[in-house]
């Protein structure tokens, strides 16, 4: 346990200090879930204006697994159209996976990943099959092996 | 301190040992020690004994003793990993922090070549870690508060020092018929230079801003780094931590190559940039 809050302990104490612009800190009570708020910085139409919620749980190993990082749904957020994004908020990307995960990236670095992977997106798409999944789905994200069928997105 | 009537019987001192090891995972430390006694009795060269004893007696907070069994069992068997944590932990609770941070590294660096060589010990190195650092901040602490105890000590003597000067000025004028406004002068001139005495303690006694530089820093646990090892992209991680990785996933956490515990290289120089940082800034430690 003291592992996970330690390193959190000192990340919060870092994001208190400064934040890169876009991301805002919510709530962090304890070292088991976070919530922060992002807003995509250009002027890309799909996200123009609109602010999303994150909610990051963490386990007593973070960050040698993976934090669970999910979209979620409150009043004023919705949650981003993305062909990498589920309806239910849960995201298919490497980094957050157990392959991809490295202990170097933090909650920072994952906020500014989200960002760029929004700024960088044309498409109004769901994921193929968001339907099913989200209706079928009781798996933890961090179980799932998405299959990147489209590494360009 | 073979007893005479009670030669050496390294069978029966295992009996007594497996009994001593019962009731301590039981959680009779008492009864323990009194069994790892009866074992040393019938075979006092077994170093392995008196670290298990040590064992009850720090958990009995019998600290002297534990400092005692240890010695012994280093006496019999120097490189004993377990008898320099146990001495180390005895030392910190009796407060001599200099020589358990001694012997806490030396715990650290025994442990660290097992595991390096394939043995066990892995489970250990954090906690002996734990302890290095914990040292390491309260040989600061102290250093702290004997330099603070100094220096108003000596910022006491002057003031004292400035107060009868002006007391003699004051005695030679009044012995002079001096005006009053003149002795007055005098009073203000010294109240003034204490004044300013006062300060210049109090700006150098200032805590300087608290920033720990990145180059010391562990990338994932964000700590500053004890013992940094460099991977071949030239980054450095603290060896505790980037094991911790490999044993999830055998890679780089930079590049995702793959990464082995043999491919670790101690970083010296930056070892000791980190050692001497920590020096001076003990309360980084744990900021």
């Amino acid at each position: 346990m003291a592992f996970a809050t330690k390193r959190l302990g000192k990340e919060l104490t870092k994001l208190h200090g400064s934040l890169p612009p876009g991301i805002e800190l919510v709530s962090a009570e304890g070292f088991e879930e976070w919530l922060l708020d992002i807003k995509v910085l250009d002027a890309n139409p799909l996200y123009l204006n609109q602010t999303y919620r994150l909610k990051f749980k963490f386990s007593p190993s973070y960050p040698i697994e993976p934090p669970e990082v999910t979209f979620v749904n409150t009043k004023d957020r919705p949650i981003p159209m993305h062909p990498h994004i589920y309806s239910n908020g849960i995201i298919c990307l490497d980094l957050l996976g157990s392959q991809g995960w490295t202990p170097i990236q933090n909650v920072e670095s994952i906020c500014m990943s989200l960002q760029s992977m929004l700024t960088g997106n044309t498409k109004n798409e769901r994921p193929e099959g968001d339907q099913l999944f989200v209706a079928n789905n009781r798996r933890r994200p961090r179980d799932i092996d998405f299959y990147y069928h489209d590494n360009t997105v | 301190m073979v007893n005479a009537e009670q030669p050496p019987d390294p069978v029966r001192a295992l009996e007594f040992k497996e009994k001593g090891n019962k009731c301590f995972q039981a959680g009779d430390y008492q009864g323990a020690e009194g069994f790892y006694t009866q074992a040393i009795s019938h075979d006092p060269t077994n170093p392995l004994l008196y670290t298990n004893r040590a064992m009850a007696l720090l958990k009995l907070s019998h600290y002297e003793s534990v400092i005692s069994d240890s010695l012994t069992a280093l006496s019999l068997h120097p490189n004993n990993m377990k008898a320099h944590f146990q001495l180390a932990q005895a030392q910190i609770a009796l407060h001599h922090e200099k020589d358990a941070l001694e012997s806490a590294k030396k715990a650290y660096e025994l442990c660290m070549e097992e595991v390096m060589h394939g043995g066990k010990g892995a489970t250990s190195l954090g906690p002996i870690m734990e302890l290095v650092r914990r040292c390491r901040k309260e040989v600061w602490e102290g250093r702290e508060r004997e330099r603070t105890r100094t220096e108003k000590g000596l910022l006491g003597e002057l003031v004292r020092d400035l107060e009868d000067r002006r007391d003699v000025e004051v005695q030679r004028l009044e012995g002079e018929s001096a005006g009053e406004i003149q002795i007055e002068e005098v009073r203000q001139e010294y109240e003034g230079k204490i004044e300013s005495l006062r300060g210049v303690f109090h700006r150098a006694g200032e805590v300087p801003r608290r920033r720990v530089p990145d180059w010391c820093i562990d990338d994932i646990t964000f700590a500053v780094m004890d013992d940094p090892v460099v991977t071949k992209t030239g980054q450095s991680y603290d060896r505790s931590s980037i094991m911790e990785h490999l044993k999830r996933s055998p890679t780089d956490p930079l590049t995702r190559e793959p990464l082995h515990v043999s491919d670790l290289r101690p970083n010296l120089a930056l070892r000791e940039a980190c050692e001497e940082f920590l020096e001076e800034n003990g309360w980084a430690v744990d900021w």
